[in-house]
This record gives structure tokens, C-alpha cells and sequence, in this order.
């Protein structure tokens, strides 16, 4: 994540939000309540609110395209990004939960999609980007599909958490034992997968964006430099501790969080920085 | 009328100790229901005996009393004096029996609410009173409907749900952390009762590998032979802890087993993959510290039984729930049994005109085979076959209302009026009734007369009386 070029222009390089965008804002935060209530025991709700996360996402999907067609490429600049990646998140989220009951799960992920799509469309656009190049596109594509990836094993790592916490108290008539959720094991393993797929990617994305970087010649003491690191370093440690050591559960949980934290971090920056104009 | 009625006793009312004297062995129970019905004003009748209840359902024979005698005959089939039981025997007739029968079948009135054997045991004692031939329309009507109920209990409400045993909850702990339980491997250290159970349950969830150790060879060998187990040597026990995911313990050991100081060693060699440790055996086998570990789940017979009682707690809720389920299948219930009071008395009166109409149908057309008939004869005849009938049916009901004592003629005629939507005019419908009351003074003589040949077109004066 590391486009200095940033900033730097001053073409604005934004539209108005679609009618898409605010059908699919109302559905995230309906299938977040639903979700909720599904959670509180509500069984039957469960058909409508995995509709309503359906319903968000082909909204989402639309919006997105619509945008295509005004020339605002999901990739063109972190606002837009942050609008790809939640999409990525609920598509993700979604795909999960046809194999196992992740009503909590959607409980975490619907409000967080929720918010960066807000941050995405409603965020003042502030001052957009010089014409992007090619590499710069792909580098803010890549990194955005692994945060993504990255999101999705974290929330699965919270989730983790949540009910590892729960059976290790003896907590059963907690919410999370009593609409019986995904099992820990599964849990583990898939967000274990999740980020075997999205390090390659990641790490692609981090190598054309420093190449990036230095192609246009631009300093390197950026803060959110070392955060992308501590980001990629926490997954590579992550894959190399499992791999030799066993590592999992707990640990590999909390590490898959931090790692998430940090590139999470990156994006507030970037988003930060544009809304004051740095 | 006869009616539904309940007699017996269950765990609600006496202790084992009275229950076993009162229960009956299986091949005891179709003699002792032929004996019910033969002796006792009994019309149907059903016996369970399980080890929480011992009940006959039954039907008693019209306008009699059947509760009594069959509260005498339980006890004197034991042995046992009336007197002596008597406060532990409850008996329920009507609308109370049928919905006592629901709830037994929904398992409403067990020892464990929602459990699941008492339907099952309530379908062979209805098929064994099937066999002593003593279930008959109405007792069978009930237990099958009883049969929908529980049904609908178990689908409608979650009084089934959550295990409501302690090896069934070690069942359900395994499968929140490994979910699918295909593959997975038991361990079983000691040779407790209840791990034996455990075991069991685990197997029938899918887990393949079943590992029985003990500090004595034999016993381990005798469990594992059991359980369908391999026995291994108690030495290897760190080695054995390394590859089970599930351990189900319970020792006799006065000291802890499953050390902090083992499961450091354990946990490493299994590279963290989660294990669920199931300690049932007092005292405890396992450390409590193990629990700090991470990827180790540990439960022991306390934490068991409070996962059963939370459960339990859930069942008695959905409970509330099924009880208006059984209150509104034992009302409409209800409503057939007194729709069949009169179905009887229905079918007789069918019967009865069908009786009359044929005869003289049959008559009739004897009569028009016999020659050759005008069109005009034929009508004539036709019109006459109607008088009869008319008249011969009439003519019971007619004796009755004019024959019948003073006080009671009002009341008859108005159910009549009631009947056949009659709205009889302040002298008309005297005049009409009395005119048809005439007509049959000798309802056979007609049709004697029409055997009698060429006297067919007449009846003239049948005819002037309608």
C-alpha cells in the first residue's frame, strides 16, 4: 500500500454515490440487525438475513460497476479501494457461511463492511491522484484483495477467540455454544487457508509497491511503510511458526489479528491523509 | 357412556421400591389384559410397565364404573392388599385420562422431560394389547393420536434438544471443537461404567479409533473387547495422550494422572492440535491447570452436570410450550369421543329407513313384474310405494309423541320440531301432525294388500289421507 504519487495532483477523481450504494448500505445494516437477532435465538430470521446480505452485496456489486462506468476504477485510488475491499469481505463472508453457521461471525463482518463502505462513498474525496500507472493499479488491486483475504481470517480468528473463551470458561449458555457455530477446528483451519492464499498476494502487492516507490523517487519514512511490514511479517511468521512448530489456535489467532491490525492501519492513513490533503 | 380412563403409578408417586413391586414382565402383560377385560367392566384396555411407570389405559364398559375395580385388581395381581397402595395409585377418567395419556407420550410426564424411550415403549404396549385383542376403536384412536402429538412436540419444540446425560454432553463438547467426529481418534483410561458409555456415543458419531489403557492389562483388555477398542499398555500412556483427540478418563487413582508437568510434554509432541480431556472419575484424574493450556479442553464431572442441568432447564421452558399443544389436541380429541356418542345411534336410524324403503321397494317391483302395467298403473304404483314408506316411518315416532305422558309430550314434540326444522303453525301443524298420526292406525295392512293381485290401482283412501 504505498503510493506516494498520492496527493500530489489536484483532478478530482470522484463521483456522487449511486442509488446502488444506499440499497446496499440499508441492507448491511438490516442483515447486521437480523444477524444480531438470529444470534439473540431468532432461528427463523436466519433465511432473511443471509438474503439481506445477499441483497447488500449484489447492491455493492452494482455500485461498483456503476462507478466503472463513470470512470472511477475500484483500484484508482485507497477511498475506492476501501469500497472494493468490503465488497471482497461480505463476497467472502458469504461463501463461508453456505458451509458452516457463522452467525457471529456475520454479527463482526456485516457493521465492518458496513463502515468502509461508508468511509469509502461518504468520506470527503478530498484532493484525487495524478492519472495512476499501471503498476500503481496493480499494486492497490493486489494489496486490496490480500487485506481482504486477511479481513476474512481475522474475523474467523475473532471468532475463534469468542468461543474458545466461551468452551474454556464453561460458558455453554453463551450465545455463541448455544446456536452451536462453527467448530473451533474448522475455524483454525480456514482461516489457516485464508491466509495461505492471501500472503502470496500480499507480498506481491508490497514488492511492486516499493518498486513503485521508488521509481518515482519518493522517501521512504512514510509511518505507514513499517506498518505494512509488521503486517506481512506477522503472516510469514505466522505460516513458518505452523509449519515447523504446530503452531495454532490461540496464538495463531491473536498473531492473525495483529497482522490484519496493522494493514488496517495502513488504509486509515492513506484515507486520513487524503481527507486533510497531505 | 362408556369412558376413557387411566389408572396406575409412576415415579412421580412412589419410589422403585413400590414401583417394582407393581410392575409386570413382558410376558405377563397380554394375559393380565385379557383378565382386565374379562372381568372387570372393562371394554378396552392397554398396560405399560416400564421402570418409571406401571398404567392401564382403558375404556370402561357403559355406565359403569371401571377405576375402582381395576385399582383392586392391580394390587391383587401383585399381591398386594388395595389399602396398601392405594395412595400411591392415581387413576384419571375423561377429559383428565386423555390428556395424561398425550403428555406420557410426549414424554411430558417422564423423569427426564423429552426423553425419547417412553414413545417407543408406548407403541409396544399398544401393539402387544393389539395382539390380546383388548385395544379396540376408541382406546386405539387415542394412543394414535397420542403418537401425532408426541410428535409434534418433538418437531414444534426444542423439549428434545441439548443432551440431557452426561455422556451424551462429552458428545456434544468433542463436537464444538472438532465438529465432524469422523476419524477421530478415543482414548479410555480406567474402566469406569460411565466412560464405557461415553465411548459408546463417540463411536456412534463417527469416531474410528478407539484406544483403551489401564494400569491392570486385563481389565483394559476385557473394555476394549467390550467397546470394540484395542488395549494398550498403561506404560505408553504420554504416547497415547499424544495421538488421541478425545481422552475420556476415569480412574481409581487417589492422585491426579493427567499432570501439568505430562501435558507440557503432551501438548508439544501434538503440536498444539486441540485435544478435549473428559475427567469422570472423583476424585479427579486430571489437573485442573491442564485447562490453561492452549488447544486443551478440559471437563470434569461437575462442569458435565451443569451443561445437563442448563439443558434441562431449556427443556422445562419448551415444556410450557408443549403443554398447549396436548391442551388443544386433547380438546379436539375430546370433541370426537362425544361426536362418537351419537354415531351409533345415527348408523341405527339409517339402518333402519334404509330397512323399511327396501322392503317395500322390493315389493313393489315383485309386484310389477308379475304382468304387464298401464304407464298409469305404474305411477300408481310408484305413488303408493312413497305412502307406505312414509307411513311405516312415521308411525313409531308418531305413537311415541301422542302415547307419550303428559309432561314429556311438549318436550318431545319441540326436539321433533328441532329435528326436521318444523315451524308448526298455532293449528295447522296439530291438524297435519294428527292427519299423519291417522294414516298408519295399521301401517301393514297396506302392504299385505298389495300382494293380493288386481287390487294394485286402488288404495283410494290412503291417498284422501294425505
Amino acid at each position: 500500500m504505498t503510493d506516494p504519487g498520492l496527493g500530489e495532483s489536484v483532478r478530482l477523481l470522484s463521483v456522487a454515490p449511486s442509488p446502488a450504494f444506499w440499497v446496499a448500505a440499508v441492507a448491511y445494516g438490516a442483515a447486521s440487525f437480523a444477524l444480531l437477532a438470529v444470534l439473540g435465538g431468532q432461528q427463523r430470521l436466519r433465511g432473511l438475513a443471509i438474503g439481506l446480505v445477499t441483497v447488500a452485496l449484489i447492491a455493492h456489486g452494482v455500485d461498483i460497476g456503476w462507478r466503472g462506468t463513470q470512470h472511477v476504477h475500484p483500484a484508482q485510488s485507497v477511498r475506492e479501494a476501501i469500497g472494493f475491499l468490503s465488497f471482497i469481505v461480505t463476497g467472502g463472508y458469504l461463501l463461508a457461511s453456505t458451509r458452516y453457521r457463522l452467525t457471529l461471525g456475520g454479527v463482526v463482518v456485516m457493521p465492518v463492511s458496513l463502515v468502509l463502505l461508508l468511509a469509502a462513498r461518504l468520506s470527503p474525496a478530498g484532493t484525487a491522484p495524478e492519472e495512476l500507472s499501471g503498476l500503481g493499479r496493480i499494486h492497490i488491486s493486489l494489496a486490496t484483495v490480500g487485506v481482504g483475504i486477511f479481513a476474512l481470517a481475522s474475523a474467523l480468528s475473532a471468532i475463534y477467540l469468542v468461543e474458545e473463551r466461551a468452551l474454556k470458561r464453561k460458558k455453554f449458555d453463551a450465545l455463541a455454544f448455544k446456536n452451536k457455530g462453527a467448530p473451533l477446528e474448522a475455524l483454525d483451519r480456514l482461516s489457516h487457508r485464508l491466509i495461505w492464499v492471501g500472503f502470496p498476494i500480499f507480498t506481491i502487492a508490497l514488492v511492486l509497491g516499493a518498486v513503485w516507490v521508488s521509481k518515482l523517487g519518493a522517501s521512504l519514512d512514510r509511518p505507514e511503510y513499517p506498518l505494512a511490514i509488521v503486517t506481512w511479517l506477522a503472516y510469514a511468521g505466522l505460516l513458518v511458526a505452523r509449519q515447523a512448530y504446530g503452531w495454532r489456535g490461540r496464538r495463531a489467532a491473536k498473531t492473525t489479528m495483529v497482522g490484519f491490525v496493522a494493514a488496517l492501519a495502513v488504509l486509515a492513513i492513506y484515507l486520513v491523509r487524503r481527507m486533510v490533503g497531505g | 357412556m362408556s369412558e376413557l380412563f387411566v389408572v396406575g403409578i409412576s415415579w412421580r408417586t412412589a419410589p422403585v421400591a413400590v414401583r417394582e413391586k407393581l410392575a409386570f414382565r413382558e410376558e405377563e402383560l397380554q394375559s393380565t389384559l385379557r383378565a382386565m377385560t374379562a372381568q372387570l367392566p372393562v371394554a378396552e384396555a392397554v398396560l405399560i410397565s416400564t421402570c418409571n411407570r406401571v398404567e392401564v389405559y382403558g375404556v370402561s364398559k357403559p355406565g359403569q364404573d371401571a377405576t375402582g375395580p381395576v385399582r383392586r385388581f392391580l394390587a391383587e395381581q401383585r399381591g398386594l392388599a388395595p389399602a396398601d397402595v392405594a395412595d400411591v395409585i392415581y387413576d384419571h377418567s375423561g377429559p383428565a385420562a386423555i390428556r395424561h395419556v398425550f403428555r406420557v407420550a410426549s414424554a411430558l410426564d417422564s423423569l427426564v422431560l423429552g426423553e425419547a424411550q417412553i414413545l417407543g415403549q408406548l407403541k409396544d404396549a399398544y401393539g402387544l394389547s393389539g395382539g390380546a385383542g383388548t385395544c379396540g376403536a376408541v382406546l386405539g384412536r387415542c394412543l394414535e393420536r397420542a403418537f401425532g402429538v408426541a410428535k409434534r412436540v418433538r418437531t414444534e419444540t426444542t423439549i428434545a434438544r441439548g443432551a440431557a446425560n452426561v455422556s451424551t454432553v462429552a458428545v456434544d463438547l468433542a463436537a464444538r471443537v472438532f465438529g465432524d467426529l469422523r476419524g477421530k481418534s478415543v482414548l479410555v483410561v480406567g474402566a469406569g461404567k460411565m466412560s464405557t458409555l461415553a465411548a459408546r456415543h463417540l463411536r456412534a458419531q463417527g469416531a474410528t479409533h478407539i484406544v483403551v489403557t489401564n494400569r491392570s492389562p486385563e481389565k483394559a483388555e476385557r473394555l476394549a473387547a467390550e467397546i470394540d477398542g484395542i488395549a494398550k499398555p498403561w506404560d505408553g500412556l504420554p504416547q497415547l495422550l499424544a495421538e488421541a483427540d478425545v481422552v475420556i478418563s476415569s480412574t481409581g487413582a487417589r492422585e491426579p494422572i493427567l499432570t501439568r508437568a505430562l501435558f507440557k510434554k503432551v501438548t508439544k509432541a501434538r503440536r498444539w492440535r486441540p485435544i478435549v480431556v473428559i475427567d469422570i472419575a472423583v476424585p479427579r484424574d486430571a489437573e485442573p491447570a491442564l485447562n490453561d493450556f492452549d488447544g486443551v479442553f478440559l471437563y470434569d464431572i461437575d462442569d458435565l452436570e451443569k451443561v445437563v442441568a442448563a439443558n434441562l432447564a431449556e427443556r422445562a421452558k419448551a415444556a410450557e410450550q408443549a403443554h398447549k399443544i396436548v391442551e388443544h389436541e386433547a380438546t379436539q380429541f375430546e370433541q370426537w369421543m362425544r361426536s362418537q356418542g351419537v354415531v351409533p345411534t345415527i348408523r341405527a336410524l339409517r339402518e333402519r329407513f334404509a330397512q323399511v324403503a327396501d322392503a317395500e321397494l322390493q315389493k313393489t317391483l315383485e309386484h310389477l313384474a308379475r304382468r304387464e302395467h298401464t304407464p298409469a298403473q305404474q305411477r300408481e304404483a310408484i305413488q303408493r310405494l312413497v305412502q307406505l314408506v312414509v307411513n311405516k316411518l312415521l308411525h313409531q315416532p308418531t305413537m311415541a309423541l301422542r302415547e307419550a305422558p303428559p309432561e314429556e309430550a311438549a318436550l318431545r314434540a319441540e326436539i321433533l320440531c328441532e329435528l326436521f326444522a318444523l315451524e308448526p303453525a298455532a293449528h295447522g301443524s296439530r291438524d297435519s301432525l294428527t292427519a299423519i298420526a291417522e294414516a298408519p292406525a295399521a301401517p301393514s295392512e297396506p302392504t299385505e294388500s298389495t300382494d293380493s293381485p288386481g287390487d294394485v290401482p286402488q288404495a283410494p283412501e290412503r291417498k284422501a289421507a294425505t
